[in-house]
């Protein structure tokens, strides 16, 4: 396979709602940024992967058609990619294969989102239609209509996890995690909660929306668009030349995919106590990259929190704290300001936003800005998504010079 | 008349209307996507046809790896080549898979429901774990009521449409030994009647303190109601009268369309009520150092009427909502 790395990227901001743009025009704004970020002209990419995860949120069965002229790719190759939550992960690991299999040079993956068109019009909100939007991801015949929701379908996973951890996950450790990322969110422009201020005590403090997660200790619901620009070797040695920047190079690229069905043998069905996804995922990335001891190797993590105590235990099962242990994320220094590992300087999803078929392009983007501003070496870009924490993939990024 | 796939209620108007924002206009419209389905259970209309005419949980077992499936959500054993499997009547009682979760905050269609819990059981001789409600028949759902492996027995609505609400599942413990060997256990052979109001504590000295602090905080939270778009917004549409009974005295809440009134005492007449021991509990909440929701989850409140979670919801909005606009 041929390496194949980052050389643009460009986000638009975060926010709860876009009522300037509609998702044609943030497609344009972060495709822009992107290409100005390469200093390269749309006429130099071959081809572009979409990552748009659902269709009503974008009232439509193929949302991405009309981008495909909008961002001056006509006649060339576009595909779209659908994973759930880790859609923009999927979308980005599509680019990544498209280079590394020798079809193109330079591939651009573009991940957009609404969510907040959507509005109930009995509670004259919109979060109540969003979740109802989302509730469609569910299993139709035997799940959706006992209810089924996102944060229900985390929570399932994180209650198991508690069954046979009860001494992990502690209500004060989330709370100090939810602390830290609104802080890092201050060093993020685009970031949707950048003003906002939440202490240990307010995330303790807020309601439950679903036990155990607290309102303060989730993501958030975001519209955006964020587009990296991927390149073959001799491609990106090029345009690094030209613009000066470094290339994150990917070293390690893994996924997974679970059961969705619960069972107690995660080799045939989902042992809901694991997330198998991510654990498989990440060995996979560090397998290829030849990492070994991900702690010591690793300084940056822009991980999918969707929820808190979701990424702590996916830091558990990438290697970084031991599952059954992750509190030591904060009780042993590994994520606290100054630590071991720079975990989601961009706020994270809770923070920062998660605009979901984009939400990874937002990480990956962050993740390449620290590494050249900070000169870090190593990081990693993970995703996760569907039912039960079923999909995850993680990206081991190193960066040149 | 039957009822509508969508409710009429759901439904809003025909209507355009101009958003400012920084300046500039922004049209936005009223628009849906809908389809509607005749749609084939395909399948799996054995198990719910079980559910629905027979009174029967189906499961699917592999004649080669021995496994059994519940439910039955394929035909041939994926671990197995594909071999065709056979239809096997299930026990109605089992294990919970993993704590289930509760869910307080609900989407509109399941709204009326809240708080509900979506479990996993896997019921006698099964390998994998069946998708249910769970339900207490003990009053307010807390997630305290089941955790792994606690004993549960599969519950079949009284009115049934072949769908997976068709059943749920109640602690074993919670059963007689009429109902445990019952089977199937219906719906109405359950009492479900409003659980005891706890008693209240005595009226200490300090309690009666801490209720003068709590009637004139709340009070004030009423008051800056008046001046807060955001608080207005979360009462609006909403009307409720609510008792809150403490071991120092009563007080009403009165929610009217966007406005919030603190009285002392018992109110004439009251939705729902809401009791605690220790009036310091709703100090907490105004002070941003507790929420309603969490004190019902933990136990330390009690509420009357299950579904009035929802208006729960919007008391704990409210002090966060003043402070952000009057701050």
């Amino acid at each position: 396979m041929r390496r194949v790395g980052i050389v643009g990227a460009g986000i638009t901001p975060c926010k709860s709602h876009w009522l300037e743009r509609t998702y044609y025009g943030l497609s344009q704004m972060a495709v822009k940024t992107c290409l100005e970020d390469a200093a390269v002209s749309v006429k130099d990419v071959d081809a572009v992967i979409y990552g748009i995860y659902n269709d009503i949120f974008e009232l439509s069965a193929i949302p991405e058609h009309p981008l495909q002229g909008i961002i001056g790719m006509t006649n060339k190759p576009g595909m779209r990619v659908t994973n759930g939550g880790a859609t923009g992960a999927y979308a980005m690991l599509a680019a990544y294969t498209f280079i590394a299999s020798g079809l193109y040079d330079t591939v651009l993956a573009l991940g957009v989102e609404r969510s907040t068109d959507c509005f109930d019009f009995e509670s004259m909100t919109q979060t109540p239609e969003v979740i109802k939007t989302i509730g469609w991801s569910a299993d139709t015949f035997f799940e959706r209509e006992l209810g089924w929701t996102a944060s229900d379908s985390y929570a399932e996973v994180v209650l198991a996890y508690m069954d046979d951890h009860p001494e992990d996950l502690k209500p004060e450790i989330s709370a100090k995690i939810s602390e830290i990322l609104c802080q890092q969110a201050k060093n993020n422009p685009f970031a949707q909660r950048r003003d906002e201020v939440v202490t240990a005590e307010m995330a303790m403090s807020s309601r439950y929306v679903v036990y155990p997660f607290k309102l303060l200790e989730m993501c958030v619901y975001s519209e955006g668009a964020g587009a990296i620009l991927f390149a073959s070797e001799e491609k990106a040695k090029a345009i690094a030349a030209n613009t000066g920047q470094p290339i994150i190079w990917i070293t390690g690229i893994g996924a997974c995919n679970e059961h969705s069905v619960a069972g107690p043998d995660y080799t045939r069905h989902k042992y809901m106590g694991r997330i198998w996804s991510d654990h498989i995922a990440s060995h996979k990335a560090y397998e290829m990259a030849g990492i070994k001891d991900p702690v010591n190797e690793i300084e940056i993590v822009e991980l999918h929190d969707a929820f808190i105590k979701q990424l702590q235990i996916t830091m558990g099962e990438m290697g970084f704290v031991p599952v059954g242990n992750t509190d030591a994320l904060i009780e042993d220094e590994i994520m606290t300001p100054g630590g071991k590992i720079l975990v989601n300087p961009s706020g994270g999803l809770t923070f920062g936003g998660h605009f979901v078929g984009g939400s990874n392009m937002f990480s990956c983007w962050s993740a390449r800005r620290e590494m050249i501003e900070r000169e870090l070496s190593r990081g990693l870009v993970h995703g996760t998504g569907s039912t039960v924490a079923q999909y995850g993939v993680a990206m081991t990024l190193e960066r040149s010079g | 008349m039957a009822e509508k796939v969508i409710p009429d209620h759901f439904i809003p108007p025909v209507a355009s209307e101009i958003v400012e924002r920084d300046g500039e206009s922004y049209l936005q419209t009223n628009e849906s996507m809908f389809t509607f389905y005749k749609r084939t259970k395909g399948e799996f209309s054995k198990y719910f046809l079980g559910l629905r005419d027979e009174l029967k949980i189906y499961g699917i077992r592999c004649p080669r790896c021995s496994t059994v499936r519940v439910p039955p959500f394929a035909l041939l054993c994926p671990d197995c080549d594909f071999v065709e499997m056979e239809y096997v009547e299930m026990a109605d009682r089992g294990v919970m898979n993993s704590t289930p979760p509760i869910t307080y905050f609900a989407h509109s269609l399941f709204q009326s429901w809240v708080p509900f819990g979506r479990g996993r059981v896997i019921l006698e001789g099964a390998d994998t774990a069946l998708p249910v409600h769970v339900y207490t028949t003990k009053g307010v759902l807390t997630p305290f009521v089941f955790d792994k492996s606690t004993p549960v027995k599969i519950v079949f609505r009284d009115e049934r449409l072949g769908k997976p609400t068709d059943i749920f599942a109640v602690p074993l413990r919670e059963l007689d030994a009429d109902q445990r060997a019952r089977t199937p256990l219906m719906e109405s052979d359950l009492d479900f009647s409003t659980s005891e109001e706890p008693t209240i504590g005595d009226a200490t000295e300090t309690r009666q303190e801490t209720y003068d602090r709590a009637l004139a905080m709340l009070q004030e939270l009423a008051a800056n109601v008046e001046e807060s778009p955001r608080a207005q917004a979360n009462l609006a549409g909403w009307q409720r009268t609510i008792e809150v009974k403490t071991a120092a005295g009563s007080l009403s809440l009165a929610i009217d369309d966007g406005s919030l009134t603190v009285t002392e005492g018992s109110p004439d007449r009251t939705d729902f009520v809401m009791a605690c021991d220790d009036p310091q509990l709703l100090v907490r909440w105004m002070s941003f150092k507790d929420a309603l929701t969490n004190a019902i989850v933990t136990g330390e409140l009690w509420i009357s009427v299950n579904k009035e979670f929802t208006t729960v919801f919007k008391l704990d909005r409210l002090p966060r909502s003043v402070r952000r606009d009057l701050a």
